[in-house]
């Protein structure tokens, strides 16, 4: 074999490493080292897609006189970013018990604004109000970034015109709808000096001067004038962007992504482990959320018995009660640390 | 009463009674009952008496399976397929994606035969796991160290070049 077999157990020695250069409220930005880029790739794709928030999803409409229709107010209803501090311990709506929603899967907010005054009056997101029970005081809440703390604009009344209804928020992912999605964008970048040769560049007379260099281009040296094409080179060092929308904190949005991707891979060491199959998997019939069965508790046990050999029973345990007998409620939440 | 989806899909009705809600139910319960209609949690849910992942064994080759896992994408088909390539004991791994419409990814790995495809694909997903938990562990430790290094910044500097951050947000960031 002309490939180094010990390769992965090397990186496997020394890890991935992180180097954060800076972490606010909006953004975090990081550099993720000695991992592959399909560890990276994946890590990115997760966090764009699959990690849980809340947001609008059935608005009833009781009046609305504005000069918007009902399914336009919806969808602006819809976009707008909610707290999602906590959504771990809300069931998604096709896993709960109950006939449409309730408060162990829902958070209902409510919204009535009528122009009295004889101007113009704007609707801002800080006027919908979360009532009845919730799971914690922050879930739901919308978000309110801007320095009046306003929040979006939902729309405009002129003197006389009414807005009232009805919003039920649900838990869910972006890959069923872009209104869940945690972050407002990730960058993703390697190779700033195209050492690497993976983009080819457009340019009119000279590549290198009309490409302005990427801010990670100090980061890494620039490639020597002459120097000859290594073919064995692998992209090594990623600079990741996360961007937060304001739902999650962007250091939140990490954790989680990270926690969704080895939620993943537990599921299908579950799966895969249990070598007869038949007594476990039939009791996981029923349509569910990805992350349902493995879920909270399930992963929570996970990480610790991971390296002695008698992590193989422990699952087997776990897969002996059935999804809905295990209450996801308040479950312990010690995430993957 | 109306009653509107705030999710604008074309394939969820929009409707004029308060009944919506119950109708809407009753279809993310089930699979679309028109095969043409896919529903977009179908992209993740498993529906009834689905496995996430099967294994059937490719009889032309020796020490080959083929594994499918429905319902999932490219983040899992091409961590495992490179990690896989990777591992010792794997000659070959790789996956596709029969249908950009359809979720299911087809893995096929072939070993030397010391283990087998089934142990080697456990092996590379528990290596992952730790490496995921390794690369959690290592950013909450720079994170901290970051805010850490910031306040002591903020404190000691009089509050200068803030670095660009917005107004602090009210949701206690």
């Amino acid at each position: 074999m002309d490939y180094d077999p010990m390769v992965m157990d090397d990186a496997e020695a020394l890890g991935p490493v992180v180097k954060i250069s800076q972490a606010d409220s909006v953004r975090v930005k990081y550099e993720l080292s000695n991992a592959d880029i399909a560890f990276a790739n994946s890590l990115r794709r997760v966090m764009l897609g699959e990690i849980p928030t809340i947001a609008i999803d059935l608005v009833e409409v009781e009046e609305n006189s504005s000069v918007l229709a009902d399914e336009f107010i919806a969808h602006r209803l819809g976009l707008i970013p909610l707290n999602a501090e906590g959504v771990e311990s809300l069931l998604y709506g096709r896993d709960c018990d109950c006939d449409g929603f309730c408060e162990h899967c829902s958070v209902k907010l409510t919204l009535h604004a009528k122009c009295t005054g004889d101007e113009n009056m704007h609707v801002f997101a800080r006027d919908l109000v979360p009532t009845g029970e919730r799971v914690n005081h922050v879930l739901g809440t919308p978000v309110l970034s801007d320095a009046e703390g306003l929040g979006p604009l939902i729309l405009k009344l002129r003197p006389g015109q009414e807005v009232k209804l009805e919003c039920i928020a649900r838990k869910g992912i972006a890959k069923e709808h872009a209104k869940w999605a945690p972050s407002a964008a990730i960058g993703f970048e390697y190779d700033p000096h195209n050492k690497l040769h993976h983009l080819d560049l457009w340019y009119e007379s000279d590549a290198k001067a009309e490409w302005p260099p990427s801010e990670y281009a100090a980061w890494e040296e620039p490639p020597q004038e002459g120097e000859p094409f290594d073919y064995d080179a692998v992209p090594n060092r990623f600079y990741f962007n996360v961007e937060s929308a304001g739902n999650l904190s962007p250091d939140t949005i990490v954790s989680e992504g990270i926690k969704v991707l080895q939620q993943k891979l537990a599921g299908l060491i579950h799966e895969l482990a249990d070598e007869g199959g038949d007594g476990a998997n039939g009791e996981f019939n029923g349509p569910r959320s990805p992350e349902y069965g493995t879920g909270a508790d399930g992963f929570g046990g996970y990480t610790t018995p991971f390296g002695n050999a008698g992590n193989q029973s422990s699952w087997g345990g776990a897969g002996g009660t059935t999804p809905y007998g295990t209450t996801p409620y308040g479950a312990g939440q010690g995430s993957w640390s | 009463m109306r009653s509107t989806n705030a999710r604008h899909d074309d394939n969820v009705q929009t409707g004029l009674d308060s009944s919506v809600a119950a109708i809407f139910w009753c279809l993310s319960k089930e699979e679309s009952a028109n095969p043409a209609i896919l529903y977009r949690f179908e992209l993740f849910v498993l529906q009834d008496g689905e496995k996430k992942i099967s294994e059937k064994v490719v009889s032309g080759m020796s020490n080959c399976s083929d594994f499918l896992l429905l319902k999932e994408d490219h983040t899992l088909g091409n961590l495992l397929s490179v990690y896989l390539k990777m591992a010792p004991h794997v000659l070959m791994a790789g996956y596709k994606i029969g249908h950009p419409n359809v979720p299911e990814v087809l893995i096929r790995v072939q070993t030397d035969g010391s283990v087998t495809p089934r142990e080697a694909l456990v092996t590379v997903c528990k290596q992952l796991v730790a490496m995921y938990g390794q690369l959690g562990r290592e950013f909450q430790k720079e994170l901290a160290l970051r805010q850490y290094a910031d306040q002591g910044e903020n404190a000691g500097g009089g509050g200068g070049g803030g670095g660009g951050g917005g107004p602090s947000g009210q949701n206690g960031f």
